[in-house]
């Protein structure tokens, strides 16, 4: 279990060296931050719904570029509101900028266990989610989900679903495969790919090998797999750009991708691709919105991320990028999209819980080891 | 070749012919009596400090030395005591970090291939960068358009740089389509290590070929004729002239190439297959994914050390073969 507080004198020295380490990067980015900034009132402040006195600017960072494009239009003319968006590719490239001390970002849009290491820092600020009538938007199954609510406090308002299906080529295969096992397949030896990620990839061996992806018990067996598959593989992607295009440019026929870049494949690039979850389940995660302490504007960003959770901006997030909102849309979506959305209950889903550091650490050596094989 | 001192208040004369004034105040007489008050606290601001040696070295030294101090030393320093850490920073005190990474067969063999494909890109990006600055200095007119053009990649985004490689080098890409038209067969080099070499070569490029062209310019090309005069053929010339006369723009060349392609995951991570992990790669997934920072940091300071050692005695062998110091510039 991570030690949460190690004591004062421990964790100023910490801060220091995280500090002194990142300070050239930061520098470099331009971002040394003073700290504080963020005016008199937190989130917390907001206790009746509406807000008042918005301030008039707004930054966010968030990765859904083209939806971030749609919220700055449409969230700026109904609140009167400059909204910025830097889109980013790392979510360490935000987090660096929060050790460093935050005066910049407003909101984010975090993958849950960056949410967990930022709420561990004491970066985020606490959301009112009581008072926000768009927190009865958000669907109980990924409302319960993470752990961006601790000790009653509520630090994140989850933004979308991530799955991370196996996608196929729905015109090679007659039917979506029941099995991690087609990635270890002969049959399509040099048309296959994996991800380049040491948690995602050990996690689909560990499926495929029935064991639990978020506490294994055979990593030797995890690595052994792992090698064997690699001749029959045609690259491990590490980029999402790059791992969409071996599917619409048909260089391979099965793989790991999310289902957001599936979507944007099969209906932006006319790719003959799909998803499915096998039979020995998928993972998937959440996005949340968090106010980052620090944040010059805190009360639009909280108008923001109530705005966001509304079902018809919610809806905008699938429709312009694919991915499952964390409201139900259901009613929003053509027959099509309703359809590519739609998970089957007998789909075995498996939260992609906060690794502890001995996974994660077994699951970067097996993942080099087998790079290095 | 060492500068002759010179005093500050000299000026160079605004007519640039060499003719010096002693200070400024005539000049800033016609300005006005703010500007000659300015200039009057600027020079005795000078004097001050002329009687006062120390401190002037500091005045001029101290801010360059300021920056080393605190953007490369102290982060670098933070980096070594963080890499004695264990697990996270503020972790007990270890020398883990190191003895598991020098003692792992795999991250050893990562340093082996890192160290190959490095040393093979340094000596393409040489090959091709010598070739490439000598045919510029030696045979054409059109020196500033062609180092224009070399220069010219630096001015998009290295991933988008990476990008086109892969529509270009992908099956039925830019190259495949070309070959295809030529009724050659297509060599789909996406994904393989043939990729990596082509994609590093481009990129480095222009850094070898800046310290080679410099080099190169102040070459005497009378001595290239001169040994030809005492009947050297071309290859001996080259051997025995011109490369050691421009030893230390190859080396400076080297050095820029090496450095930088041995930390180097974008590339192999696009353009690459499944077997070209790079020692930068292990390095950016303790940051980025593993979070096992002090781990990151030992292997980031042992690396910084194999590679500090390597051209130092790269440095040394070339320098004792060719006799550095051609140049005088």
């Amino acid at each position: 279990m991570r030690k949460v507080t190690d004591g004062s004198t421990s964790l100023k020295r910490r801060r220091f060296l995280q500090g002194a380490v990142t300070t050239g990067a930061a520098a470099a980015a331009g971002c040394l931050g003073g700290g504080g900034g963020g005016g008199d009132r937190v989130p917390m402040d907001v206790t009746e719904w509406p807000p008042e006195d918005l301030e008039s600017n707004l930054n966010l960072w968030n990765w859904y570029d083209s939806w971030a494009e749609y919220a700055i239009d449409a969230f700026g003319e109904e609140f009167d509101v400059d909204v910025s968006n830097s889109g980013y590719s790392s979510a360490d490239q935000w987090y660096s900028q929060l050790q460093a001390g935050n005066d910049e970002i407003d909101n984010i849009a975090a993958t849950t266990n960056w949410v967990e290491r930022s709420i561990e820092n004491d970066f985020l600020h606490e959301i009112p989610v009581d008072v926000m009538p768009a927190w009865d938007n958000i669907t109980d199954r990924i409302k319960e989900a993470s752990s961006y609510q601790q000790d009653g406090s509520v630090y994140g308002v989850p933004e979308s679903l991530v799955l991370y299906p196996l996608t196929y080529n729905d015109e090679y295969f007659d039917s979506a495969p029941d099995s991690w096992g087609v990635l270890w397949d002969e049959e399509h030896e040099g048309d296959l790919c994996m991800w380049d990620n040491a948690t995602v990839s050990c996690q689909i061996a560990a499926l495929y090998t029935g064991q639990d992806p978020i506490q294994p018990d055979d990593y030797d067996e995890i690595e052994e797999v792992l090698i064997q598959q690699k001749p029959l593989l045609q690259t491990y992607w590490g980029d999402y750009q790059q791992g969409m295009s071996l599917f619409v440019n048909e260089d391979v026929v099965a793989g790991p991708l999310t289902m957001g870049r599936t979507y944007t494949a099969r209906f932006q690039e006319d790719a003959p691709v799909h998803y499915t979850a096998p039979q020995e389940g998928a993972m998937y995660t959440s996005d949340l919105f968090v106010i980052p302490k620090g944040a010059p504007n805190p009360i639009a960003s909280l108008q923001f991320t109530n705005w966001a959770s509304e079902t018809e901006n919610a809806a905008q997030l699938f429709e312009t990028m694919g991915y499952q909102p964390a409201v139900d849309i259901s009613d929003e979506l053509s027959e099509e999209d309703a359809e590519f959305t739609n998970w089957p209950d007998e789909w075995d889903l498996v939260f992609s819980e906060t690794l502890s550091d001995e996974v994660r650490s077994r699951y970067d050596e097996i993942w080099t080891a087998v790079k290095a094989a | 070749m060492a500068e002759s001192p010179r005093s500050d208040d000299e000026r160079v004369s605004p007519s640039g012919d060499g003719e010096t004034v002693a200070g400024t105040d005539r000049e800033v007489a016609t300005d006005g009596g703010t500007a000659s008050g300015v200039d009057g606290r600027v020079s005795d601001l000078t004097t001050f400090l002329r009687e006062r040696p120390r401190l002037r070295t500091l005045s001029i030294a101290g801010p360059p030395y300021g920056i080393l101090l605190f953007f490369f030393a102290i982060p670098l320093l933070a980096m070594l005591v963080v890499s004695f850490q264990a697990d996270r920073i503020g972790g007990a005190w270890t020398l883990r970090n190191y003895t598991g990474f020098l003692t792992s067969e795999t991250y050893l063999t990562v340093v082996w291939r890192t160290f190959l494909i490095s040393v093979q890109v340094t000596a393409i990006v040489a090959g091709v960068g010598y070739g490439l600055a000598y045919s510029i200095v030696r045979f054409s007119r059109r020196t500033t358009l062609l180092l224009l053009l070399v220069i010219l990649p630096f001015w998009t985004s290295y991933i988008i740089r990476m990008y086109a490689w892969i529509n270009i080098l992908q099956s039925d890409g830019v190259l495949d389509s070309t070959l295809n038209l030529a009724g050659l067969p297509a060599l789909s080099l996406l994904y393989t290590d043939t990729a990596v070499l082509i994609g590093f070569t481009y990129v480095w490029l222009p850094l070898a070929v800046l310290p080679f062209y410099a080099s190169l310019t102040n070459l005497d090309g009378d001595l290239i004729e001169a040994s030809k005069d005492l009947g050297a053929g071309p290859i001996r010339t080259f051997l025995s002239v011109t490369l050691p006369m421009t030893i230390n723009g190859v080396i400076t060349g080297i050095v820029l190439v090496f450095i930088p392609t041995f930390g180097s995951f974008i590339t192999p991570r696009l353009l690459g297959g499944t077997n070209n992990i790079m020692i930068g790669m292990v390095i950016e997934n303790q940051f980025k994914s593993a979070f096992n920072w002090p781990f990151g940091a030992a292997i980031g300071i042992v690396i910084s050390v194999v590679v500090v050692v390597l051209l130092v005695l790269a440095t040394r062998l070339g320098g004792g073969l060719f006799g550095a110091g051609g140049e005088t510039s």
